[in-house]
């Protein structure tokens, strides 16, 4: 048994003890024990070294708000954590744990200096010391901040635990397993609604886990709590422990994150490390309880000192004494009882000084029982001790004034000023706060959300109010769900009732300026910071927080915030609301990266989507591009090859005799119903009237303000039926656009429209051989160019399947575009590689594709268009229907802007040296202009083309479409690059290639 | 959660993907329901998420004007057939969309929260014979549940995969008991 553990104590198991090492040394800790309660069991209390000053620091707390018990843990490689809290994490067999922030060790670190020249890091010091000279900034002073600052190593190696996510609904949530949320949760699951209790802990309990003495209905506070549970069990609660709620969001969303595995000594092959819960709720009640407060005055911050309920909380829950002689500070009356608790148990308590001249008298008559010196009316001034609390140094105040300070003898010193209830989740919803100025305390308000709270959360104390008052909350959210619940009364005998007064920092009758009064143990901010802070003009808690940093730590000021107010309101001489409370924001507690990330890891990262003729690209070793969610095959390298030779290949060969493209991935809709034509007529800008059935057409969409949003080629298949195609990354929005007016402005037209992007599989053929390629293919439709002229459409049989055939073109070469259903894309597209054979088909990727279509000047909405190009600025006005009175955009292509004369057009470029364009390279007129220059515009495509034997590219330029002939000056890594202004159809102008 | 029994050898939930099967979405007005559904032979609820079924051929409602068809092959040409048929009287929208979705079938005790790892919606409160369009990932899906612990999800094609490979996460942890 080690030195501090009482037996018969606690709550951990005296039979199964637990191995970890901290700091290379092995400890033996109990199960159920934390890694803090296991360390102090040996009298550790040294367990990490402040942020900015390096100081010593041990637990102050035993649970989640913990702010310098801070160690990095590790279960081999790769799962590494830093800034575990030793508060909460369950010891495992094997733990491996180890102190942060100090080096070459937690005794004796060199990083202490700080604490010396603290003079030096007063509030605002960033901005007051790293001003100038301004050229040190980038090579001095950043580096040096970035080197100095954070805390912890952050994880090198990737993360080998898995995560995972669930959804959750549930009439009834009850937010934190104390007495107030127990009683909630049964009354509410007693009038039929379906609860869940969620709560942060390991066990169910609260603080009656630490308060065993009190007797509820008749049994001891942890028999009635293990009745209780197995009631809830029985009226069927989902109990989930271990289960912080991280964030409470719009619509009673809450967020839970489950700590699944790290408490287990093996987890076993499969199991999650944490798991990340969707929570929809009818009803939330919150029942998180209170969270105690420091008192502020000079080296409460020393290893040793904590608060009186966590030193409580270890006596009651871990079986350990905290210290041998402890002395107490407190405001409030709670920390008396704690002393009670440890004097019963063998501690030695020297004495109980409290700030307020008149205590409890059964509270004072139960210490002297006890032998503990009582000293109200006084106040503490300093402490002693390097590594551990050696002494206090407290002073009686009489009228104001601080007297004579006495040394109390101590290696631990139990601290408390009152408790401030949990409002975080409450705050996430943006209910508004109470300020309770004769409680000096903020309290939850008006709530926006469907919530209840209850217990110590709202402002009450002592276990019969509290589970009156979850008893409240449960009916109340019974109520609300349209159900009647039963009253479940609960006696207390033996109830620890409180109240306490709020302080701001506690007078001294030394230098205020020199007290190293914590505030925010974290981030080391001191009362002296945050009143200099007021001194030097801010106004608001906002202000003060980011200038001193109080509250900005990972524990986002869980004990600094209320104690940081009172002392800035007390330096404004304003009441606190007037001065403002910070915004409290998710998540609760740090939360790792995976329980966000949840299934997004490895293969799962993104939805990927795959075409029907990926795994034949994938077996050909094709590379790959994303294309939206798509992957696409890229090009299809052959030996030796990279890149730029297989391009070169793909589009020679294609050229020379056929090519085949796996064009399954452009989205397709079916519109079909009596007014198609009519529909199609409206949101298109081209003319669909008088396209006969059997015929294709380019179409060209915009949007509301006249620019052009996507385009497709579109086959009328029959009088009422159309199949339009849109770009790959278009097609749930363009979809969605259609369904947008169809719905909402024009609901009178009989039209329905239906993705069909993936009913099929689409295969393109392209080539001067692509008719002969597919001839012996197709049945049903004669591919002459008499029968099936450039722009036809066709429902016929290709290579057994049924399909519909298009002859269209995105290469200038006489081409094919054959649509199967989906099961038979892969077949279709074997057989089609098959028969190609005797004319070397060549399949080819996106890249040959966009190369081929470059030459030929057809345009990529999205790449060659920004969202700010009409169809004059892309020389797409043969796309309008002139005729047509009205079209998703016509009006906007009437506005001064858009008819003025210099916009940017988009035109061909060809450089005078061969040198192959960046894309995105900006374009001036004159390079000698004086800078800044004007940007004349910008390269929008461009490509090595084989067919012409050099580099062509696209751009968008001011006036561009009246500068043919003309040079542009392109600045590229290598200089200045000359460029002729040209057509964009740079490959068989004529077009005769199509018509082959 | 972790109280879950498990029964370390068998699977937590099967898994099988279902053999194709023609399937349509028919549109039409309201007011033109009960002409369609005397023209085709089939019963179309009125109500989102409700279910008919008449000889072989079973029908979702998915919106006040959308329905999915689900007809044996052998009923196929028939469909369709008589789809063009009263089309000049009640124009309506039949689209094959047979090769757009492939079917999963989640069966067995863990089906349930196998799903809840995925879809946003209440799956427990689905009642049996009804479905919904929800989400599983991020996959557009409609999910059917034919019993307590049966349910038939479809996926867009060029998603399945992705799904899979969430659900066979999903089943290994589930496997772990935790």
């Amino acid at each position: 048994m080690s030195r501090y553990r009482i037996p018969g104590m606690g709550r951990v198991d005296p039979a199964r003890t637990v191995r970890f090492t901290f700091d290379g040394r092995s400890y033996t800790g109990l199960r159920g024990d934390t890694v803090a309660s296991a360390l102090l069991a040996h009298g550790v209390h040294l367990m990490g070294r402040s942020f900015k000053y390096h100081r010593p620091r041990g637990p102050v707390t035993a649970g989640s708000e913990e702010p310098n018990a801070l160690i990095g843990t590790s279960r081999g490689p790769g799962r590494f954590e830093p800034n575990t809290r030793a508060t909460v994490q369950e010891l495992r067999e094997g733990l491996v744990a180890e102190s942060q922030n100090k080096w070459p060790s937690l005794k004796f670190d060199i990083g202490a200096v700080n604490d010396r020249a603290y003079m030096l890091f007063s509030a605002g010091f960033y901005y007051k010391t790293f001003m100038w000279p301004r050229s040190f900034w980038d090579r001095v002073y950043e580096p040096f901040i970035r080197a100095a600052a954070g805390l912890g190593k952050s994880p090198t190696e990737a993360d080998p635990d898995s995560y995972a996510s669930r959804n959750l609904h549930t009439d009834v949530l009850v937010i934190g397993g104390g007495a107030a949320g127990l009683q909630a949760a049964l009354v509410a699951a007693k009038s039929g609604a379906r609860v869940v209790l969620v709560d942060e802990n390991p066990e169910m309990g609260g603080s009656l886990l630490s308060d065993p003495s009190v007797r509820i209905d008749g049994q001891g506070a942890w028999a009635w709590l293990a009745d209780r549970v197995a009631q809830l069990r029985a009226a069927g609660v989902t109990l989930m422990t271990r289960t912080t709620a991280i964030g409470y969001y719009h619509q009673n969303f809450v967020g839970l994150v489950e700590r699944v595995a790290d408490h287990l000594d093996r987890p076993p092959q499969g199991a999650p490390r944490e798991r990340m819960w969707h929570v929809r709720a009818r009803q939330v009640v919150l029942a998180q309880g209170a969270l105690e407060k420091p008192l502020v005055f000079d080296g409460n911050d020393r290893p040793g000192v904590m608060l009186a309920g966590a030193a409580q909380t270890y006596l009651n829950r871990y079986g350990v004494k905290v210290g041998d002689i402890a002395a107490v500070v407190t405001s409030h009356d709670s920390a008396w009882y704690a002393a009670f608790d440890l004097a019963d148990a063998g501690a030695r308590v020297a004495a109980i000084a409290d700030t307020r001249d008149r205590v409890r008298q059964d509270l004072v008559d139960a210490a002297r029982r006890r032998g503990i010196e009582v000293l109200a009316g006084h106040t503490a001034t300093a402490t002693s001790g390097r590594l551990r609390v050696r002494s206090v140094r407290v002073n009686p105040v009489r009228d104001g004034k601080v007297g004579p300070g006495r040394e109390i003898a101590c290696d631990v010193l139990l601290i408390c000023g009152g408790w401030t209830p949990s409002l975080h989740l409450f705050s996430h919803t943006k209910g508004s706060l109470a300020w309770d100025a004769d409680n000096r305390t903020f309290l939850p308000d008006r709530t926006t959300e469907a919530c209840q709270i209850a217990g110590a959360g709202r402002g009450l104390w002592g276990y019969g109010p509290v589970l009156e008052d979850g008893m409240r909350a449960g009916l109340a959210a019974a109520e609300a769900l349209g159900r009647t619940g039963t009253p479940a009364g609960a006696g207390v005998e033996g109830d620890r009732p409180g109240t306490g007064v709020t302080q701001k920092e506690l007078p001294t009758d030394r230098s205020a300026g020199k007290a190293k009064a914590f505030v925010d143990y974290q981030n080391d901010v001191t009362a002296k910071d945050i009143r200099l802070a007021v001194r030097e003009g801010m106004r608001s808690i906002e202000h003060v927080k980011r200038y001193t940093t109080n509250g900005m730590a990972t524990d986002q000021g869980k004990m600094s915030n209320i104690n940081g107010l009172m002392i800035a309101a007390d330096a404004l001489a304003k009441e606190p609301p007037q001065v403002g409370l910070t915004t409290f924001r998710p998540p609760y507690t740090p939360t790792s990266f995976g329980a966000f990330v949840g299934y997004h890891k490895g293969a799962t990262f993104e939805l990927t989507r795959r075409t029907p003729i990926d795994p034949w690209a994938e077996a050909q070793g094709a590379a790959f591009e994303p294309v939206s969610l798509w992957r696409r095959a890229w090009y299809f390298p052959r030996a030796g090859e990279d890149m730029h030779a297989a391009v070169a290949r793909e589009c020679r060969m294609t050229r020379a005799s056929a090519g085949m493209f796996d064009a399954s991935t452009l989205g397709k809709i079916e519109v079909a119903g009596p007014d198609a034509t009519e529909f199609m007529n409206r949101m298109y800008t081209n003319p669909w009237t008088k396209l006969a059935p059997g015929r294709c057409r380019y179409g060209l969409l915009l949007g509301e303000d006249g620019f052009i949003r996507d385009d497709g080629v579109i086959g009328r298949l029959a009088q009422d039926l159309f199949h339009v195609t849109t770009t790959t990354g278009g097609a749930a929005r363009v979809l969605n656009m259609m369904e947008d007016y169809l719905q909402t402005e024009w609901p009178d037209l009989d039209v329905w429209l239906t993705s069909t992007t993936e009913q099929w599989a689409t295969v393109a053929v392209n080539g001067p051989n692509a008719r002969k390629v597919l001839a012996p293919l197709v049945e049903g439709q004669d591919l002459s160019d008499e029968a099936f002229p450039h722009m036809s459409v066709a429902q016929c049989t290709v290579a057994g399947f049924p399909a519909r055939l298009f002859r269209i073109s995105f290469t200038g070469e006489l081409g094919f575009e054959i649509n199967v259903p989906a099961r038979h894309g892969l077949a279709l597209w074997t057989a089609i590689h098959a028969a190609g054979q005797p004319y070397d088909i060549c399949p080819y990727g996106t890249e040959t594709m966009h190369v081929l279509r470059a030459e030929k000047g057809y345009i990529i909405v999205g790449q060659d268009t920004d969202g700010t190009v009409t169809p004059q600025d892309a020389g797409l006005d043969w796309a309008i229907g002139k005729a047509k009175k009205d079209f998703v955009g016509k009006r906007s292509l009437q506005r001064p802007d858009i008819v003025a004369p210099n916009r940017k057009q988009l035109v061909g470029l060809l450089t005078e040296d061969g040198t192959r364009l960046q894309e995105g390279a900006q374009i001036v007129l004159d390079p000698n202009q004086t800078l800044p220059m004007t940007m004349a515009g910008h390269v929008t495509s461009s490509y090595d083309s084989v067919a012409l034997g050099r580099p062509i590219a696209m751009a968008v330029i001011a006036g561009g479409h009246g500068r043919m002939g003309e040079t542009v000056h392109i600045p590229m890594p290598n200089g200045t690059v000359r460029a002729t202004i040209t057509s964009t159809n740079f490959y068989d102008p004529a077009g005769e290639r199509l018509k082959a | 959660m972790t109280a879950q029994r498990h029964d370390f050898d068998a699977a937590p939930f099967r898994l099988e993907e279902l053999p194709w099967s023609p399937r349509f979405s028919l549109r039409v007005r309201p007011q033109n329901r009960a002409a369609l559904e005397g023209a085709l032979g089939l019963t179309l609820p009125a109500r989102i998420g409700e279910r008919s079924m008449t000889g072989g051929t079973e029908v979702l409602c998915l919106g006040p004007d959308e329905w999915t068809v689900l007809v044996p092959e052998s009923g196929r040409d028939a469909l369709v057939d008589a789809g063009a048929r009263i089309y000049a009287q009640t124009p309506h929208s039949l689209v094959e969309i047979s090769d757009r979705e492939i079917t999963l079938r989640l069966s067995g005790p863990q089906a349930l929260t196998a799903l809840t790892a995925g879809c946003p919606r209440d799956v427990e409160a689905l009642q049996t014979g009804r479905a919904a369009r929800t989400l599983f990932d991020s996959a557009t899906v409609i999910l059917w549940r034919d019993g307590a612990d049966s349910f038939r999800m479809d996926v867009w094609r060029s998603f399945l995969p992705h799904v899979r490979a969430i659900l066979d996460k999903v089943a290994a942890e589930l496997k772990s008991g935790l």
